[in-house]
Parts: structure tokens; C-alpha cells; sequence
């Protein structure tokens, strides 16, 4: 039982309008009460997201600062990255039917995918006939 | 014994003599219905995902001496007085009563709200908290309704609550409360709840256009802010923290929905996210379909009841809807023009037919004014609203 309720009505008992109007009243305020709290905790965790970005932007000696303190306790856990031995990664197994690797520069897949699409459909080539080797944002 | 004694046996059994013994009619009637309902969802396209299981389930359950469902198992004198005897309903129960612990137990609602979660973005609300405004008012619908069932006299209050939820338009969550408060009534309010869903597109545009002005419902709305993958990430978190510590009643359902919506956020769980939303939303599907047909039993079905619940049901939906309406009128005037009323009406929660209508209602009066994206805030509150409505209710009656 809900904490907000003090006593529990009886299912099988036929109800008042009365009642039913006083429980609706309470439904509703209820219902707003938590939504609002919810707004008001969405609007809370945006702000402060947005105010971390824009001081981020404003203030970008920070995020160096900050990098070199997480480097900082790389060390002293020991986890120095730059020594780390590199791996060597295995090549991937491509799967059957496809062209290779894209590789997207400055370029958000959602793009590439519609660049994509849009020269297959002027070249009137099926997509699994093209072979795209990157995908380069050009900055203007 | 002769052909003949085995000819008039093999009549006596088959469900074509059985029509005809006691409330044999009923079953046919329900048959007819069943056929009605499965001509809806196959040619008229009304949630025919679940309107066609719901429709077979009736069939099957109506189809005499097939004893594929046992209403007595679930709503008898013994279940009422002793509860379920799951192992009486696993060793001597049908096909459809074995499906129907599903519904039972609740876990089905559960798991679809599962799968709505993993398809729903919930960056919109995020972009507009004020959506959670409109949200909450829809629900108003919820309550008024819960006090026409209380003053029709004829409903206990486990069954107007349950009836009441019809108008949070939200299937789910209709069922989650139902098969608790009033399990007799269940077949009646989830076809109800499902055919009103699919009637979204008719029942909403007039009451949109009687009430909002020309001037409203052409007013264009402005990109809202980005929404960033944290944000995205905590919100799920938060809610069912919130939420469920407010209601813990709610926590299995809204737990669901946040959980299958975090698998679809955090980025790190694709496949499981894919499961969700696709294969277990489909089986989930099939199984609840037909197991809440399976109640619609002859008997207790064509009652005067069912009818008041379909009369309530839609004046349920068109109450939500002017709730909905008249908040949004009122942010309005608070936002000075800035926020569509349209969008109010998409409160209700049946994502994402409401927010589609408000966006096809705009449209109408303003070539170029696309509300879908900002409909989607309310639409999607609008589930959260109507899962805090019906854990305020199981906290009151469930008990």
C-alpha cells in the first residue's frame, strides 16, 4: 500500500458519488504531483547538462586540466595507457555480400547512410554494387 | 451399440447440438461478434496486431465443448474466496487457460511495456518538460469517467476503477489493473481500451477543432533543444526510482517500461534492445491477443455491463481528450502563443496515433507546421500519467 494512501478501499463494495469524486480529486492532484516533480527533475538534469556544455566551450583549459588529472591517476593506479604494449587487432572478417569498410571522416553514420542512398538511387545502381571507400565531412 | 447410437452420440457432443443447450445461443452470438471484430482488425486495419488474437481468442473460447478456457478456474466462487489454484489450472486447465497466467500474474503487460520502452523516444519530453503537463492532464479523462461509473450505481469500485482506465487509452496498463481489481470484466475493457485506440483518428479531430481556435491550431512551434545521451540515460533511472518509491504498485509495470527503454539508450545492450521491441513484443502479442479473447465467454460476457463499459469507455477517451485540449489552451496563453493546443490532445497515451493526429490536424490549417515531434512529448508523458493513475488506484483498491 502506497504511503500517500492511510487506508485501503474495499474492491467489491459499491462506491459513493461522493467518494468517487473525492478519490478523483486526489487521483488527479496525485497524478500532477509526480508529473510535475518529473518536470522539474527532466528541467534540472538538462540544466545542468547544458551548463557543463557551455562552460566546456567557454572554458577549455578545463577539459585539459581535467585530462591531465585523470592521467594523473592512470599513474598512480599504474595504468599508464602510453606504456601499454600495443595490440595488435585482429582483422575483422568481412561478411558475405559486403563491399569492405567505410571509413567516416567528421561524418555521422545517420549521413553517410542517406549520402549513400541518394548515389545509388541517381546512379541507378543497387547499393550492394557500389563500393564507397570514406565518407568525408568537407568544412567550409 | 449400433451406427445409430454412435451417430446421435457423436451429435449429442459436437458444438452444433450444444448451441442449442442452455446459454448455447450466447456462444453463438459471441462467434458472431468474434467474426465482427476479426473483420475490423483484417479490413479495417484496427490494431490489428492484437485485435485479430483478441478476436481469434473469442472464437476459440465460444466454440462449445472445445473447453479451451475455464472462467470458473480464474473467476469462480473457490478462485475469489481461496485465489488461483495454478497447479488445478496446469494439470486439468486448457490451452487458453495455461496462456491466461500470463495475464494473470500480470507478466504480459509487463513485458509489452518492456517492448514499448525499447520503441519509444522519450528525447522529445526531454527537449519539452512541459509535455509532462499535458500528460498529466489527459488523465483527467481517467477520473471523470471513474465517477460516472460510481454514479451509474451498477460497478463495485475495483470495477469502475478498472473501467476508468480505459480512457488513459494505454492497453498495458488497462489489463495490469484490470485482471487485479476486476479480473470478470477483462475481455469487455481490453477491447474496449483496444478499439478505441484504433479509433484515435476519428474521435479526436472533432472535439480538436470544436475546441481551439483557427489562430491555435496554426500556430507553429520552434525546435526545442538538443537532448544529449546522458540525459537520455538517467531519465529512465529517475523515473522508476521517483515513481515507484511514490507508488510501488506501479513499479512492476513502470519498471518495465523504463528498463526497456534504458536497453534502448545506454547503447551498450543493442541486442537486447532489438529482443525486446521485436521478437518478445511479437510473442507477448500473440499470447495476451488470445488469452484476453479467451475471457470473453458467452455467458459473462453479454451482459449490460459490457455495454455501459463501451458507452463509459468512450466518453472516457473524449474526456481525456478535452482534458488535454483545455491544458493546452492554457499553456497557450502561459507561453503567449508559443505552444500548440493541438498537441494537448496527444496527452492521452496511445503512441503514437494521438500525436499523429494532432500533427494531421495541423497540417490541415497550416501547410508546412509539423507537430508530430513535438506531440510526441505529451504522447509519451502521457504512458507515464496513465501508469501513475492506475497505481493510485491498485494502492486504493488493491489492497
Amino acid at each position: 500500500m502506497s504511503g500517500f494512501i492511510l487506508c485501503a478501499l474495499d474492491k467489491e463494495a459499491k462506491l459513493g458519488v461522493v467518494d468517487a469524486l473525492l478519490l478523483a480529486i486526489i487521483g488527479i492532484v496525485i497524478v500532477f504531483i509526480v508529473l510535475i516533480a518529473l518536470m522539474l527533475l527532466v528541467s534540472l538534469v538538462g540544466k545542468i547538462f547544458d551548463g557543463s556544455e557551455k562552460l566546456q566551450k567557454e572554458h577549455p583549459e578545463w577539459g585539459e586540466k581535467i585530462a591531465s588529472c585523470k592521467a594523473k591517476l592512470m599513474f598512480w593506479k599504474k595504468e599508464k595507457p602510453e606504456e601499454a604494449a600495443p595490440v595488435e587487432e585482429a582483422p575483422k572478417e568481412l561478411a558475405k555480400g559486403t563491399c569492405g569498410e567505410l571509413t567516416l571522416i567528421n561524418c555521422e553514420e545517420r549521413d553517410a547512410a542517406m549520402i549513400m542512398a541518394i548515389v545509388a538511387d541517381s546512379l541507378n545502381t543497387p547499393l550492394n554494387e557500389l563500393r564507397f571507400k570514406s565518407i568525408k565531412r568537407v568544412e567550409e | 451399440m449400433n451406427i445409430g447410437e454412435i451417430l446421435k452420440n457423436l451429435w449429442n457432443d459436437s458444438g452444433y447440438n450444444l448451441f442449442g443447450v442452455g446459454d448455447g445461443w450466447k456462444s453463438l452470438l459471441m462467434i458472431i461478434i468474434a467474426l465482427f471484430f476479426l473483420y475490423l482488425g483484417i479490413k479495417k486495419k484496427f490494431e490489428p496486431l492484437l485485435l485479430v488474437g483478441i478476436a481469434f481468442g473469442m472464437l476459440l473460447t465460444n466454440l462449445p465443448g472445445g473447453e479451451m478456457y475455464h472462467p470458473d478456474m480464474w473467476t469462480g466462487a473457490d478462485a475469489v474466496a481461496g485465489g488461483v489454484n495454478y497447479l488445478d489450472v496446469l494439470q486439468h486447465g486448457g490451452l487458453l487457460d495455461i496462456l491466461y497466467i500470463g495475464v494473470k500474474t500480470g507478466v504480459y503487460p509487463c513485458l509489452i511495456f518492456m517492448g514499448v520502452g525499447a520503441m519509444t523516444d522519450f528525447g522529445p519530453m526531454l527537449s519539452r518538460p512541459s509535455s509532462l503537463i499535458l500528460g498529466a492532464a489527459a488523465q483527467g479523462g481517467i477520473y471523470l469517467v471513474f465517477i460516472l461509473a460510481a454514479a451509474t450505481g451498477a460497478f463495485t469500485g475495483g470495477e469502475a476503477a478498472s473501467i476508468s482506465i480505459i480512457a488513459g487509452a494505454d492497453g498495458p496498463t488497462a489489463i495490469f489493473l484490470t485482471k487485479t481489481l476486476a479480473p470478470q470484466l477483462l475481455a469487455p475493457i481490453a477491447v474496449a481500451a483496444y478499439s478505441y485506440m484504433a479509433l484515435i483518428p476519428l474521435l479526436q479531430p472533432p472535439f480538436m477543432k470544436m475546441l481551439t481556435t483557427k489562430k491555435e491550431r496554426m500556430t507553429v512551434m520552434t525546435a526545442t533543444r538538443k537532448v544529449s545521451k546522458k540525459e537520455k540515460i538517467i531519465f529512465p533511472i529517475l523515473v522508476t526510482i521517483v515513481v515507484s518509491l511514490l507508488l510501488p504498485s506501479v513499479a512492476p509495470l513502470l519498471g518495465c517500461l523504463m528498463f526497456g527503454n534504458l536497453l534502448k539508450e545506454c547503447g551498450v545492450t543493442e541486442r537486447l534492445s532489438d529482443t525486446a521491441q521485436n521478437a518478445l513484443m511479437n510473442i507477448v502479442t500473440l499470447f495476451l491477443g488470445i488469452s484476453v479473447g479467451a475471457t470473453a465467454v458467452g455467458a459473462t460476457f453479454l451482459t449490460t455491463k459490457t455495454l455501459l463499459i463501451i458507452v463509459l469507455g468512450l466518453a472516457g477517451f473524449v474526456l481525456a481528450t478535452i482534458c488535454g485540449l483545455l491544458i493546452g489552451k492554457l499553456l497557450y496563453v502561459i507561453s503567449k502563443g508559443k505552444i500548440n493546443p493541438l498537441i494537448g490532445s496527444a496527452g492521452v497515451s496511445a503512441v503514437p496515433m494521438a500525436a499523429r493526429v494532432s500533427n494531421t490536424v495541423g497540417l490541415q490549417y497550416n501547410k508546412g507546421n509539423y507537430l508530430l515531434m513535438h506531440a510526441m512529448g505529451p504522447n509519451v508523458a502521457g504512458v507515464i500519467g496513465s501508469a501513475v493513475a492506475a497505481g493510485f488506484l491498485l494502492a486504493v483498491f488493491g489492497a
